[in-house]
């Protein structure tokens, strides 16, 4: 196998993690033809080599989007939802100058991206994360990112590690090629590095086979869970990483978090730009270098930036902060993993498309918002989702807290909220059923899982609201690595309901009002 | 544990179909595709949806207040324009915009395109597409999907059939990108002989009826053809080639893998003016163009690829997928689990330029059509150059390609005084010339003098299966040449590459 030569000076040689499937990847010939070509002493050559259209017979010369204006007030997403801020207009054009011309954003690409835009998404990846020694891959979103890394590091018959809740669009797949996973116990606080070590110290590859070498998380806002790792579990859960070389996946959907104090104040990931209750300085600093120093100073420190190793790869997406429909996202890693992800990318989905690429590059640079501008957005947007989360929260206690049959969490960032419901005061609830367990740690003892299902039914049906039953984000537990003493199996803690708080405040209002309604019924007959 | 509302209704529809076919598709689906779970979340999502008025707290979707971007201008040339290719290249002729909005009527609102969406890809983009397609092919029962673009909807074909030891076929010369890309999923390729007119069916025949299971493996069950200017050899394949392929395609169980990215750009086609007049452009264009394998697609075993980058721009990144609807729908599980759906940018701009407000389809065929007047302009200069500068000493000859961007230029190496025929095969069907080194010294010849052309042992498929005999290596005397580029390019590349061979040679 012929890796690529990478200065391993810096950061631990990784390369071993790589799947078969990632190995036996062969270069596309056609770029090995275009390295000899780059190698050409000859300046003015005359390619006949490649089938790109000429960018005259593109059908567009000019691209115009009309986007808020977020120099011209404290607030402007409010302004922008509200009609009343100004507008600006983001342009490209084919043939006049712009931060990145129709001309060079239409022709075929290589994987990583068009450098431009890489340029400003890496200035923006520094100023933000301060990585130690990174590249910037483009990615079609963070779906598109995690499974292209699942299938750079996954191989039939490996574990990966995740929280024990996690998010099944794409848990689910890789076990299509045959990964298992292997949930790690949560709290409030989200994965608990004491039981991620317990995991790795406990696993007997003769039983389970390779020892786990992937770990996915989502740190901030935790799907589903919202949960918000803190720095001191980071920097435990870093060093286990280094201790079992572990390869970190920070699902990092640029999130927003909930300012509360300045030590928990973090970002999530594909949450991170959203979060909230961060204390807010006396005044907005008119200084763009300033701002986003404040702005980066209340997010919370990412696995990214402590990874001296270089086994993490961030990944992060425009989907949750623009919308997600944008499909453009990118992953943060060390030179080997990107190679390895650029290679991949020629081989499968190719580069993202044009238009994103265009937009983003346009929007952080002088001609759009700049960096600065869209710190701003990002930390107005968390403002609104924060008013969304407390308003849920206003009337979850009172229509739902109220009946006494179900609680809620604050999450500090993201967009869900995780409501546990109180099954064992119903009525037909049953514990007790450790003779049909068969003394395993891993099977029910109480009929929650059944009550979970009746009641999402009965409150999609009769009520008419959908909420996602914690059910569905349940890794699968295995004996092989649970501890037998004092465990409670995951189906009987599986007693959740995920609620987001993205909607309007009409939609808020009446979902929690029908679940208030739909539980004292539930809890009653 | 999970109780997921269950997919019944679509399997059963598919199954159904099945049966009317008497066709097991499954069979040819990879243990991969078949063991994918479909998206819990989406499953969720689409049983909430059916009741009107439910209360979807499930998804992490953000509201549409909050993207910031309201309307979206699209500067492109009027399709009035009696050649709209022309007048936009001289910038003669007059422009529309094409707006797509968050807040007001249009086609296909940016609050649809912007938000989270299933695999498929967007409904009034894939029934724009859908409606192309039946206007050009008819296909007899087939499913649109969206895909990011060719190499996008290739692999993912490759990941839902191939197993690991299975050997594919394809054209012996052929886009090795792609059929890289199919290497480390553990296919093999199976070459298949072509002559000037693209792939021979009685060696795609030969391959099949000879093959032995028991030493070879599993008998190929699918293959891999560009129909439309074939690339690297522009070689387009006739109705009679492509109704014996179906033919061998249907007696053997072969899945086909139709990948037609040129197939808009025909040339010396006659479109008949009095049916653009009583028709339209679409109608007078569909008489025209070769018939697909989709069109002959009476079992559902043809996946034809369809893109926008040689007829829009590569950078559009959208094409799309017509197969049967059991296909499509695991293509669709797929892309839910892998990339997901095509950017909203890009749908939100092809539904407008097919929309009322836009183009519309007839619009749009009358720019391919101009597009095609363009590109056989450009053809027809290349080999008028080529004539003079080139042909002319007999070192070298071409054939004017119907279709496509390319033109595969024969080397006449038997007119070379260090040319070989006696070499000895290290390996079974290996070369018994020196036809590689000549190549390579004659491509590095051209790079010295200023000139690229891509060398034909890049897209030489050599027998993975170590079978086959083929000694393609003696046959690599060609190189691909594109005419898309300036008049000057085609002028000035072809001039260096005549008084090269010459050097070469003499």
């Amino acid at each position: 196998m012929k890796h690529p030569q990478i200065d391993t000076n810096e950061g631990a040689d990784l390369s071993h993690h790589l799947s078969t499937e990632a190995r036996d990847r062969v270069a596309n010939p056609l770029k090995d033809i275009l390295r000899v070509i780059s190698e050409s002493p000859v300046t003015d050559l005359i390619s006949m080599a490649n089938g790109d259209p000429h960018h005259s017979l593109y059908p567009f010369r000019q691209i115009m989007y009309e986007v808020p204006s977020v120099q011209d007030t404290s607030d402007p997403v409010t302004s922008w939802r509200n009609n009343s801020g100004l507008a600006q207009i983001i342009h490209s054009y084919k043939d006049e100058e712009c931060a990145l011309s129709i001309r060079d954003a239409f022709p075929y690409t290589r994987a990583a991206g068009l450098k431009q835009c890489r340029d400003v998404i890496t200035n923006f990846t520094n100023l933000i994360f301060t990585p130690p020694n990174h590249h910037v891959t483009l990615t079609l979103g963070n779906s598109d990112g995690i499974t292209k890394v699942f299938r750079l590091f996954g191989e039939k018959g490996d574990h990966f590690l995740t929280d024990e809740f996690s998010f099944p669009s794409m848990t689910n797949s890789p076990l299509a090629y045959g990964v298992k996973w292997v949930g790690i116990k949560m709290d409030s606080g989200g994965i608990i590095p004491e039981e991620l070590e317990k995991v790795l110290i406990k696993w007997d590859e003769a039983k389970s086979g390779r020892r786990p070498h992937v770990l996915y998380i989502i740190p901030v806002g935790q799907n589903p869970t919202g949960s918000t790792l803190s720095v001191d579990r980071r920097k435990k859960i870093y060093a286990i990483a280094q201790t079992w070389d572990l390869i970190i996946i920070e699902d990092g959907k640029s999130t927003q978090r909930h300012p509360r104090t300045s030590s928990d104040t973090l970002p999530a990931d594909p949450y991170y730009f959203l979060q909230y209750d961060i204390p807010q300085t006396n005044s907005t600093p008119a200084d763009p270098d300033e701002f986003i120093k404040n702005f980066r100073s209340t997010l919370i420190p990412t696995f990214l930036s402590m990874d001296v190793d270089g086994r993490v790869l961030r990944i992060d997406t425009f989907s949750k902060v623009l919308a997600p429909g944008m499909r453009l996202g990118w992953i943060t890693s060390n030179e080997l993993f990107h190679l390895k992800l650029a290679d991949y990318t020629d081989s499968s989905t190719q580069p993202p498309h044009a238009f994103g690429q265009m937009f983003v590059t346009e929007m952080l640079s002088e001609h759009g918002w700049k960096t600065e501008g869209f710190c701003r957005w990002l930390k107005s947007l968390c403002m609104d989702y924060q008013r969304r989360r407390d308003f849920l929260l206003d009337v979850f206690k009172r229509e739902v807290e109220s009946t006494g049959y179900a609680s809620v969490n604050c999450p500090q960032a993201g967009m869900f909220v995780w409501i546990e419901v109180f099954f064992e005061k119903h009525p037909r609830f049953v514990r007790g059923w450790e003779s049909e367990s068969g003394g395993s740690p891993v099977v029910a003892r109480t009929n929650t899982g059944q009550l979970l299902e009746e009641l999402f039914e009965r409150l999609m049906n009769t009520q008419g609201v959908v909420f996602i039953p914690s059910s569905t984000f349940a890794i699968p537990e295995n004996p092989l690595w649970v501890e037998s003493d004092g465990h409670v199996p995951l189906s009987d803690r599986t007693r959740f309901l995920r609620a987001t708080f993205g909607g309007t405040e009409d939609i808020i209002e009446k979902g929690m009002i029908r679940l208030g309604k739909g539980l004292r019924e539930f809890f009653q007959n | 544990m999970v109780f997921l509302p269950s997919t019944t209704p679509a399997t059963l529809a598919a199954d159904a179909s099945l049966k009317r076919n008497r066709l097991d598709y499954s069979r040819h689906l990879s243990a991969e595709a078949r063991v994918r779970l479909p998206n819990p979340i989406k499953s969720i999502w689409k049983v909430a949806q059916v009741k009107a008025g439910t209360i979807n707290m499930g998804n992490g979707d953000p509201h549409h207040t909050l993207y910031p971007i309201c309307e979206m201008n699209f500067v492109v040339p009027s399709i009035d324009e009696h050649d709209p290719v022309q007048s936009w290249r001289s910038s003669t002729g007059e422009q529309n915009v094409i707006a797509s909005y968050k807040d007001d009527p249009c086609t296909l609102s940016l609050r649809t395109a912007f938000a989270y969406g299933a695999g498929a890809g967007l409904k009034e983009v894939r029934d724009a597409l859908a409606n192309l397609n039946d206007r050009i092919h008819s296909p007899p029962s087939h499913t649109v999907s969206l895909s990011l673009g060719n190499a996008d909807a290739l692999t993912k074909c490759f990941r839902l059939l191939g197993d690991p030891g299975d050997s594919f076929l394809c054209e012996e010369f052929t886009f090795s990108a792609m059929t890289n890309a199919a290497l480390p999923l553990g296919i093999k390729w199976v070459p298949i002989r072509m002559d000037n007119d693209g792939l021979i069916p009685s060696d795609l025949e030969r391959i099949l009826s000879n093959w032995d299971e028991a030493t070879q493996g599993r008998r190929p069950h699918v293959i891999y053809t560009i129909p439309c200017s074939q690339n690297p050899t522009g070689s387009t394949l006739s109705l009679e080639r492509r109704q014996q392929i179906y033919q061998i395609a249907h007696e053997w169980d072969i899945i086909i893998l139709e990948d037609d990215p040129y197939f808009f750009l025909q040339y010396d086609l006659g479109v008949n003016q009095s049916t653009i007049q009583q028709y339209g452009y679409t109608r007078a264009m569909a008489d025209v163009l070769p018939r697909s394998f989709l069109s002959m697609d009476y079992d559902g075993r043809v996946m034809r690829l369809d893109s926008f980058s040689k007829i829009v721009a590569p950078g559009m990144r959208l094409g799309w997928v017509t197969s049967n609807s059991f296909f499509a729908e695991k293509l669709d599980m797929l892309t839910d689990s892998s990339s997901q759906h095509p950017h909203g940018m890009g749908q939100a701009f092809i539904a407008e330029l097919l929309g009322s407000d836009g183009w519309g389809v007839d619009g749009f065929m009358k720019w391919v059509s101009s597009l095609c007047n363009e590109y056989q302009r450009r053809r027809d200069l290349f080999m008028d150059v080529f004539r003079q500068k080139v042909a002319i000493s007999g070192f070298a000859s071409a054939e004017a390609p119907q279709s496509g961007m390319f033109v595969w230029i024969k080397i006449n190496l038997e007119h070379h005084a260090r040319f070989s025929t006696s070499q000895t095969p290290t390996v079974t069907g290996g070369p018994t010339t020196n036809t590689t080194d000549l190549m390579d010294e004659l491509f590095r010849k051209l790079l010295e003098c200023g000139l690229v052309m891509m060398p034909a042992s890049t897209f030489a498929i050599v027998d993975g299966t170590g079978t086959m005999d083929s000694h393609i290596n003696d046959r690599v005397n060609f190189f691909r040449a594109t005419f898309v580029g300036t008049d000057e390019t085609i002028r000035d590349g072809l001039t260096i590459f005549g008084r090269t061979l010459e050097e070469f040679f003499i």
